[in-house]
């Protein structure tokens, strides 16, 4: 590179380390928000009681090859026979998932708390960030890139003579934004890791229609081939001690 | 580290446990993400740059493999589904974090 900036360490001492330091604290900061935020709903007898047989249908099929064959015939029909199978929903009696939403003003309450932890610090982190930093050099990526990145990569510069691989610090807010995902899941664990992309699945999620579950379980336990598995185990428990034998 | 899942390689009927499925799954996650970040720090120390620095990042996914397996005591069948899982498992979780540390590190020791 022929016009190589120079940055002044200035930059890094007061523009790089504190922002990367205060990205990690907000994240560590916002965990333990939400965390103080989680209320303990204590979730409808009906909706868990579906779960547990959803569980149970489940592992009825995980575990379909190691019981007699009549033995599973017996549970399937206890599952999903047509008059009063578990699985078997009548229908009209689903519920409508958005309404039940409604109903349960506790359950967007739980939504709207896990938005806010997760928007508040984030617009405060931006606010602070174009207050303070607007407009520098703050880093240079080790690796080139083509002009197509300059509008993420330079956010907030306006010049176009600069090489591309020069971040201003807004991006590198972006950059941080990002790339910490994974030293969080290890300071704070699995539950923070999952925090954003899970939870917001979990939140499309929320009013899931367990009808609708009840019924894909019923349609899977219903093509399930069984085989039973215990026949060839008396043979491999031959070979085994056979080998151990010989 | 890895808890066994209790099966055999040899045996065609698939038996295992998806609860330790789960957490050996979570640990090479860990590993990963683990390796990526130090891997990062690494390459900007030594100054890598350019090409020369995602091809680093491979050969780290490829310690980390290797590292896993020998774990395993190369009997990855017995703790994983498939070899997939061991070599591919969380490789573009781990890119945006050695990007980040990567130029951290760069900027802090070559730039300034």
């Amino acid at each position: 590179m022929a016009e190589d900036l120079v940055l002044d360490t200035a930059i890094r001492d007061w523009v790089l380390i504190p922002l990367s330091v205060v990205m990690v604290l907000i994240g560590v900061l916002r965990y333990f928000v939400s965390k103080l935020m989680r209320s303990d709903q204590t979730p409808d007898v009906k909706i868990v009681k579906e779960g547990q047989l959803i569980i149970r249908a489940r592992n009825l099929r995980a575990a379909a090859n190691f019981i007699p064959a009549k033995s599973f015939r017996a549970r399937k029909n206890y599952y999903s026979n047509e008059e009063n199978g578990l699985l078997h929903v009548p229908k009209g009696q689903a519920q409508n998932p958005q309404a039940q939403m409604f109903s349960d003003p506790n359950m967007a309450m739980d939504m709207m708390k896990k938005n806010l932890s997760m928007i508040i610090p984030q617009t405060l982190t931006f606010a602070w960030v174009n207050f303070f930093f607007s407009g520098f050099v703050a880093a240079k990526i080790p690796f080139p890139l083509t002009q197509r990145f300059r509008g993420m990569l330079q956010n907030g510069i306006d010049l176009s003579t600069v090489d591309v691989s020069y971040v201003s610090s807004r991006s590198w807010y972006f950059l941080n934004l990002f790339g910490l995902r994974g030293l969080f899941s290890l300071i704070l664990g699995e539950e923070n890791a999952t925090d954003d992309t899970q939870r917001m699945m979990q939140m499309s999620g929320f009013g899931f229609d367990p009808t609708k579950s009840l019924g894909a379980e019923k349609d899977n336990l219903d093509i399930v081939q069984h085989d039973w598995a215990l026949p060839k185990f008396e043979q491999r428990a031959e070979a085994v001690l056979k080998k151990l034998v010989s | 580290m890895d808890k066994n899942k209790s099966s055999d390689a040899l045996d065609e009927i698939p038996t295992f446990n998806v609860d330790n499925i789960q957490n050996n799954t979570r640990i090479i996650n860990y590993s990963r993400t683990f390796m990526s970040i130090i891997g990062g720090v690494i390459a900007g120390i030594l100054g890598v740059n350019g090409l020369t620095g995602i091809v680093f990042y491979f050969l780290v996914m490829a310690i980390t493999t290797a590292g896993l397996a020998a774990k395993t005591e190369f009997s990855v069948h017995s703790y994983f589904d498939s070899w997939n899982r061991i070599v591919f498992d969380g490789i573009l979780g781990g890119l945006m974090s050695f990007v980040l540390f990567w130029t951290f590190a760069y900027d802090m020791v070559h730039i300034f």
